[in-house]
């Protein structure tokens, strides 16, 4: 390729990105997990604040991504039990969340302003993918926007089993809380 | 003879006892285990910023095997600091030509130390490696967890 088609290239590439929309982004999101049942003798709580989260306000895009060794408990031992026995995270060091904000369009992301909205889509733990729809609280706050929601999920929708002899210490369901706050990504 | 039998099963039950009692201290200190402090920790690995960046862009799985749960001291140029509204503090290192960083979660209890740590300063931290993030459009990351300040000069 010659150089001045390379660099016509190179413009179209980037006048594109700028068309495509905004992305708005952070690397330190925060996700939580609750697997505490009424008979755990404690909080069985994990907690990141490194997950990453991309939106493009465009098009609705939306996609987290969390290292399973980046949940922190209190207890070292839970954390071991976390990592080896339910996520294997030598085997699945990631998971993945990859979807969109339906009714994106409704959403006014140039003013100041907080929406319930729903995501839809993708998501990946412990090697496992399945479709889910949650909801959540969208909010627009002097340029930064603010991800919030509460789900659960079925951890044998994924494949995460619970050694029989803690069956009724750890909740089958868990409790997840996403908080994120996203800043514009500026090239 | 009566009494040497008493002895030897007395001597027993007591052998027992303390067994028993050793186990039951050992599952109670176990169970109550905390994350140790990472200044207290024993350094596994200890490198530049660049090299720990470049293993990991070159083959993720294999410095993957090697770095993860790992202790690493990492040294290297101050990018980018962030400071969230509950002061959780997270530094960002390497070059800034690269687009690849090393981003270090700050343990809580150690942020007061990395308070003055300022951008482009040379730093050497400490922390648990905990996995890569390969993201083209965002520049990938290694991460590192409940890091503490080693040096700043």
């Amino acid at each position: 390729m010659s150089l001045k088609k390379y660099f016509l290239l190179m413009i179209l590439f980037f006048v594109a990105g700028i068309g495509y929309g905004q992305r708005y982004f952070t690397k330190s999101g925060k996700i939580a997990f609750d697997a505490t049942t009424p008979s755990s003798p404690e909080k069985i709580k994990g907690k990141s604040h490194t997950a990453v989260c991309v939106l493009d306000t465009k098009t609705g895009a939306l996609q987290f991504s969390v290292l399973m060794k980046g949940f922190e408990f209190d207890r070292a031992l839970m954390q071991e039990h976390f990592n080896e026995n339910y996520v294997e995270s030598d085997k699945f060091p990631k998971s993945e969340f990859r979807g969109t904000v339906t009714a994106n369009d409704k959403i006014n992301y140039t003013q100041d302003g907080k929406y319930k909205v729903e995501v839809k889509g993708t998501m990946t733990l412990h090697g496992e993918s399945k479709e889910v729809v949650t909801n959540g609280e969208l909010k627009v706050d002097n340029g930064k926007i603010k991800l919030e929601a509460n789900f659960d999920v079925l951890l044998a929708d994924y494949k995460v089993s619970i050694p029989g002899l803690v069956a009724d210490k750890v909740s089958k369901i868990a409790k997840i809380e996403v908080d994120c706050a996203l800043e514009l990504f500026k090239n | 003879m009566k009494s040497k039998s008493k002895r030897i099963a007395g001597y027993i039950l007591l052998a027992v006892l303390v067994l028993v009692g050793g186990v039951a201290i050992y599952i109670y200190k176990e169970y109550n285990r905390k994350v140790k402090d990472t200044a207290s920790l024993k350094t596994d690995f200890s490198l530049t910023a660049k090299i720990l960046v470049d293993e990991f862009e070159k083959n993720d799985s294999l410095a993957g095997r090697k770095y993860l749960d790992k202790v690493i001291e990492v040294g290297g140029q101050v990018k980018d600091i962030s400071k969230e509204d509950n002061g959780f503090l997270t530094v960002s290192l390497g070059d800034s030509t690269y687009s690849t960083s090393i981003r270090c979660s700050v343990d809580s209890t150690h942020s007061k130390e990395l308070q003055l740590v300022k951008q482009n300063q040379l730093v050497l931290l400490k922390g648990i490696c905990t996995g890569f993030n390969r993201d083209e459009l965002l520049g990938s990351d290694v991460f590192l967890v409940r890091c503490v300040l080693i040096n700043n000069n």
